[in-house]
């Protein structure tokens, strides 16, 4: 259908995946849960900064974070990689919708760590 | 060797020992080396939130080192960052477990913040080995976790 958006099949099971869904009005959401395993991390490291670059000056990113957890080195290392695309992208809005408090903080730290804490902002929904 | 009570004493004040270290910034190998890393290992802390399995304890406790990584406040004292009090262990077996309230205060550059929150930690005795399966705790209250998001957001305490 003409203008309706477009979502990625999840990656990942019910335990730990993501689901990019994406729209004409060049608007990106990223949904993500659970503790990543491997095959996860290494889907994530290249579907969602893909899914970045397409970002406009006028467009929303969310990265919505409500049923993730922590995670690992590895996983953490595939969100960096978003984050540094996002740090260096113009586009009008980017928000986390948060829900774990430690998996707030690291992803504070992280956004910290890629230069992107100015450009996204923590909310409730 | 003292009594299975004593050697769980022991135990869970080791627990505490190896939080106050990751708190400084002195590791997590003493955290690391006080549980068992089994998958029926679990623990929540005072943000809330559960992790299950060790894989998902460690790396809670990997970035609570990394969240006060950014705290200061340690620098200039040499009292403990916190511990836990009125300890009561309970032996049943190759298990065991023990109810306190942990009380603890952080330094940060406006305020002082205290914390205590009632705790339970379960161990476990494998191969005749006492280690922490489980570890929980109250959470903080709203304002304690806003402050440190607020540190961990502002890179520092």
């Amino acid at each position: 259908m003409l203008g309706a958006p477009h979502a990625s099949a999840a990656v990942g099971t019910e335990a730990g995946g993501f689901r990019v869904l994406g729209g004409p009005d060049g608007n990106l959401r990223i949904a993500a849960w659970g503790y990543w395993p491997a095959e996860v991390i290494s889907a994530f490291g290249l579907d969602a900064p893909a899914a970045a670059q397409a970002l406009g000056r006028s467009s929303v990113f969310v990265f919505d974070s409500k049923e993730l957890k922590p995670q690992g080195a590895e996983g953490q290392e595939a969100i960096r990689v978003l984050f540094r695309v996002l740090a260096r992208l113009s586009f009008a809005k980017g928000s986390i919708v948060r829900g774990n408090a430690m998996t707030c903080m690291q992803l504070s730290r992280l956004l910290r760590e890629c230069g992107a804490d100015g450009r996204i902002e923590f909310t409730d929904n | 060797m003292g009594s299975a009570e004593d050697e769980v004493t022991k135990v869970i004040y080791g627990f505490y020992d190896a939080l106050d270290d990751l708190l400084r910034s002195r590791g997590t190998s003493a955290m690391i080396e006080i549980w068992h890393h089994t998958d029926y290992a679990t623990t929540s802390h005072p943000f809330g939130s559960w992790a299950r399995g060790w894989t998902e304890v460690n790396v809670n406790w990997e970035e609570a080192a990394a969240v006060f990584g950014v705290y200061q406040g340690h620098a200039t004292r040499s009292d403990r960052i916190g511990g836990i009090h009125d300890l009561k262990v309970v032996v049943v077996g190759d298990a065991a477990y023990g109810t306190g309230i942990y009380k603890s205060k952080l330094y940060m550059s406006d305020r002082q913040l205290d914390l205590s929150l009632n705790c339970t930690n379960i161990a476990h005795r494998i191969d005749g080995v006492w280690k922490i399966v489980h570890h929980h705790s109250d959470q903080a209250p709203p304002e304690w976790q806003a402050a440190i998001g607020r540190m961990v957001e502002a890179g520092h305490s």
